[in-house]
């Protein structure tokens, strides 16, 4: 009992010194919030408590080519520092280009999202090491896993091994693919949670990472993909040859749209989420201007219950999201590393009946 | 105009999603119904199914937000 309570106040605790350093923060800023720079990338790492303004500025790094045709790599603390040693300049839009001319390949910035994207990844290989050190004591295999944490964790990585990558890949097959997926569904979900937090950055809220992840997944495919697979791409069987005229140009296309609609869904779906919640907080101050102070009160105790509630459904939806990563990425996989055991014939004929009936 | 076809686009995108989805919620739960014990089998397919009609909508989202806020303009 004490030691909740003890809880509650650490808590309560912890989020009065996050809403007042966030406070302070607006106060210098502009007057107008900017609701795609809450949810965009920055050069500064935001951090509970007073540090800069509760700002941790965060190195660039530029693979550019200056004016004289010569291509340099530069690396600066902070952009301040960039701008502090002339090389280069801020546009008007807030992009940094060289001073003398010349333009910036690669734009090799480390940013928030980045942050997140490798504390989320960090976060996933502490839990699964110390989880390893368990099993190697024998914790868990002599005996039953002891404590919350081996609980929660096997619940965790038999789901994954059984319901996501045995289910979708050859039994022979799924084994080998079960690292790799377990790595994407926890890196993923730490991202999205990650996001929960009043300071910190959802790094799946940009495309860039989702991209990134779901190449992976692509490179991953296409390199477990069987012959039947590029058969199936290129020389699609038992159709006559003007259908596969048609055919190939599509599976090609396939190819390439199903990583491209995994990226897509896991950024819009956790923008969606960041957006919503500050777009239903924004009505407060919307009905200020407009009614009064009186109208913003009522509309306050409606948008902030709706906001508790919205914040639970993203906690939800940031494991569901997670999850649907790893089970598309799963399916994707499992098909292309499927052995076929149909001629080119009997495709949906006698064989996949017997398939059915010995599973 | 582009706030009109972002408000226009967003507005099919949602029925289109909603139909889908409804569909699917449709036969998923007659399904259950009719074999209780499949049901497990039934909603690992649902939600398969349904992030598949979410990923097309949320592209149709992510597209008409790039309208509302004129990007590529």
């Amino acid at each position: 009992m004490v030691q909740t309570l003890r809880r509650v106040f650490l808590t309560l605790l912890f989020l009065s010194i996050s809403t007042s350093n966030t406070f302070a923060s607006e106060q210098d800023e502009a007057q107008v919030l900017d609701v795609m720079g809450t949810v965009a990338d920055h050069d500064y790492f935001k951090v509970p408590g007073f540090i800069n303004g509760g700002k941790i500025y965060l190195p660039r790094i530029f693979y550019w080519e200056s004016a004289e045709g010569e291509s340099k790599l530069s690396a600066y603390l902070s952009t301040k520092s960039v701008l502090e040693s002339g090389e280069f300049v801020e546009t008007e839009e807030g992009a940094l280009v060289p001073a003398n001319g010349g333009h910036i390949i690669v734009d090799l910035s480390i940013t928030s999202h980045l942050i997140y994207f490798w504390m989320g990844m960090l976060l996933a290989l502490v839990l699964t090491v110390m989880a390893a050190g368990r099993y190697k004591r024998g914790i868990g295999r002599t005996v039953e896993p002891q404590g919350a944490f081996q609980n929660i964790f096997e619940v965790l990585f038999v789901f994954i091994r059984d319901d996501v990558a045995r289910d979708n890949i050859d039994h022979h097959k799924a084994d080998r693919y079960v690292p790799f997926l377990f790595t994407m569904f926890m890196g993923i979900s730490f991202m999205n949670l990650f996001g929960l937090l009043p300071w910190a950055a959802t790094a799946t809220a940009d495309l860039t990472v989702t991209a990134t992840l779901a190449f992976v997944t692509f490179v991953i495919t296409q390199f477990s993909g069987t012959k039947d697979y590029w058969a199936h791409i290129f020389w699609f069987p038992g159709v006559p040859t003007w259908v596969r005229v048609i055919l190939t140009p599509v599976e090609i296309l396939g190819m390439f749209t199903k990583p491209f609609a995994l990226a897509i869904r896991l950024f819009a779906n956790m923008l969606s989420g960041k957006i919503m919640i500050i777009a239903i907080l924004g009505l407060v101050f919307i009905f200020a201007d407009l009614f009064g102070a009186g109208a913003a009160y009522g509309v306050g105790i409606f948008s902030v219950s709706l906001t508790v509630v919205l914040y639970a459904l993203k906690a939800f939806v940031a494991l569901l999201q997670a999850y649907i990563f790893t089970l598309l990425s799963a399916v994707f996989i499992g098909m292309a590393a499927e052995d076929h055991a149909h001629s080119e014939e009997g495709y949906y004929t006698e064989h996949s009946a017997e398939e059915v009936s010995a599973n | 105009m582009g706030l009109l076809a972002a408000g226009i686009g967003a507005g099919i995108v949602a029925l289109g999603a909603g139909l889908g989805i409804g569909m699917i919620g449709k036969a998923a739960t007659e399904s259950i119904a009719r074999q209780p014990e499949a049901s497990g089998d039934i909603r690992g397919a649902m939600i398969l199914t349904a992030a598949f009609i979410e990923g097309v909508a949320l592209l149709g989202a992510v597209i008409c937000i790039l309208l509302a806020l004129g990007i590529g303009q």
